[in-house]
């Protein structure tokens, strides 16, 4: 077995306030990780912490067997990364952030072709902010996986889509899945987690709450959806 | 090398398409040149107006364009996403830096254009020692508008900051109103302002006149050092 992220005792303050307290996860190459939890729970100070874009305060990180922090470079032609915020320069095409984005890789993928997978190629010439939900999601994804990452890192990819959308998206994640990409990603919709996650993590006040496998959380809840047992885990659901 | 090329393209063209800094930076300059062209009487004053139109384009790159565009990364966590790729967000930092460069370049080119053609300014002073200052002049207040990116927290307060350093410096420093015109009051608000120094460094040196302003160089490098050094000190990512 081996392990695209394991992470050990990780801690973080902002000022006075402790955001993760101690959390200890680990995500097998080849899976869809899921880490769920309620908003402030701590998922993208999670994220954050295991790429190396917010210092840990205590604990120890390994990110494709190296620490984020060193090797830089090279360990970033390897992850592909979407933050919760979708991040461009205002006004740039669909054609000028692909090219932009193409030039940063080693072994870049076939930009046009995949704009066509993915619906996108009546697009080339729109300015990004133009773009529907959904369409400027799945040029996330592209983006993500420009230079044929190894593990792809998604925050909150679906959040707000609709459901045809929202599909397209898990049949593109599942298809790179299935090539051997590992994701790791967040999210709250629970079809979504019990649809392409094969194990998940539970966040409370930025502890490990329970996680393991769909099954394995159902059975330790005894709910019969994703979306019970999330809110009877969390004990944050409507009493 | 080619993501850089691809950045610098990139921001001319977003800010061709967004147009305000070409409209301060290009098309303003060039319009006021033509005005104080048919108001001056002697070269002389053609010289001395050329001098000073021919840092509009620098001041509007300096501290509006650069400070705001900057801001405006980091806040939209721009900077953020090129630090999980192969490459650093310096580049794109720097990408802009140089498409402010270039665009008070080619603003400065295109007011010496109509000066010398649209009414045949004759230039006393020395060509090479007049870009030299201009280059110096051009670094320095570009490094104020980094200062500024650095330490403002949000892109509001940037906006703000920009636009009271750029509308005093239009109005005061020379380059639009004639700086003899200005009352004693303003005149001694004016002393404070860097670009005020810039201009009288630079229409020394088209005059042809002999070098004085040794206190205008030797405040304008030690704001170079201090806000770069400043801004190093404080820039964060996000
Ligand atoms: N830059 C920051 N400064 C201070 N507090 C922050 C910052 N970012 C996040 N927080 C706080 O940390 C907690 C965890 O946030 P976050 O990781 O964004 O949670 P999630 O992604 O699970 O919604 C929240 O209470 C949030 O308010
Ligand atoms: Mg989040």
């Amino acid at each position: 077995m081996t392990y695209a992220i394991e992470a050990e005792g990780l801690v973080k303050y902002y000022g006075n306030k402790q955001v993760l307290q101690g959390l200890n996860m680990n995500v097998k190459t080849g899976e869809i990780f899921g880490l769920i939890g309620a908003n402030g729970a701590g998922k993208s100070t999670t994220i954050d912490c295991l790429l190396g874009t917010k210092k840990l305060d205590q604990g120890t990180v390994n990110i494709l067997g190296t620490s984020p922090t060193t090797k830089h470079k090279s360990l970033f032609e390897q992850i592909g990364v979407q933050f919760q915020e979708s991040a461009f320069q205002n006004g740039l095409t669909v054609k000028e952030i692909c090219e932009i984005t193409h030039s940063l890789y080693k072994n870049p993928i076939d930009w046009r072709t995949k704009l066509a997978d993915y619906q996108l190629e009546h697009h080339v010439r729109s300015s990004i902010s133009t773009l529907s939900g959904g369409e400027r999601q799945k040029l996330c994804i592209l983006l993500a996986t420009m230079g044929q990452p190894k593990l792809l890192v998604l925050d909150e990819l679906t959040t707000g889509l609709d459901p045809v959308a929202r599909r397209q998206i898990w049949n593109n994640l599942r298809k790179l899945n299935d090539e051997g990409v590992t994701i790791l990603l967040t999210s709250h919709d629970m079809h979504e987690i019990e649809a392409l996650c094969d194990r998940i993590l539970l966040l409370k006040h930025g502890n490990v709450f329970m996680e393991g496998t769909v099954q394995e959380v159902l059975s330790k809840s005894g709910a019969k959806s994703m979306d019970d047992a999330y809110l009877q885990l969390t004990g944050e659901g409507i009493r | 090398m080619r993501t850089f090329w691809l950045l610098y393209v990139a921001e001319f063209k977003l800010s061709f398409r967004e147009m305000s800094s070409f409209i301060f930076g290009l098309f303003l300059p060039v319009g006021i040149m033509v005005i104080m062209g048919y108001l001056s009487t002697t070269n002389e004053e053609l010289v001395t107006t050329f001098a000073a139109v021919a840092t509009l384009g620098l001041v509007s790159t300096g501290v509006m364009s650069l400070p705001l565009s900057l801001s405006s990364y980091r806040e939209k966590k721009v900077l953020k996403r090129y630090k999980v790729t192969p490459i650093s967000p310096v580049q794109l930092l720097v990408a802009h830096v140089f498409y402010c460069f270039s665009l008070s370049i080619l603003s400065m080119f295109t007011v010496s254009l109509v000066a010398l053609f649209g009414f045949n300014m004759i230039f006393p002073g020395s060509i090479g020692l007049f870009l030299i200052s201009y280059l110096f002049v051009m670094i320095s207040i570009h490094s104020i508008g980094i200062l500024i990116a650095s330490t403002s927290p949000r892109e509001k307060t940037t906006a703000a900051m920009s636009s009271l350093l750029f509308f005093s410096m239009f109005i005061l420093s020379g380059a639009t109103i004639p700086f003899d015109l200005l009352p004693s009051v303003l005149q001694s608000i004016a002393q404070l302002l860097p670009l005020t120094h810039g201009i009288e460094l630079l229409q020394s040196q088209a005059l042809g006149s002999p070098f004085t302003s040794y206190s205008s160089l030797l405040l304008l490098f030690v704001i170079t050092i201090a806000a770069t050094t400043l801004s190093l000190r404080f820039f964060r990512w996000e």
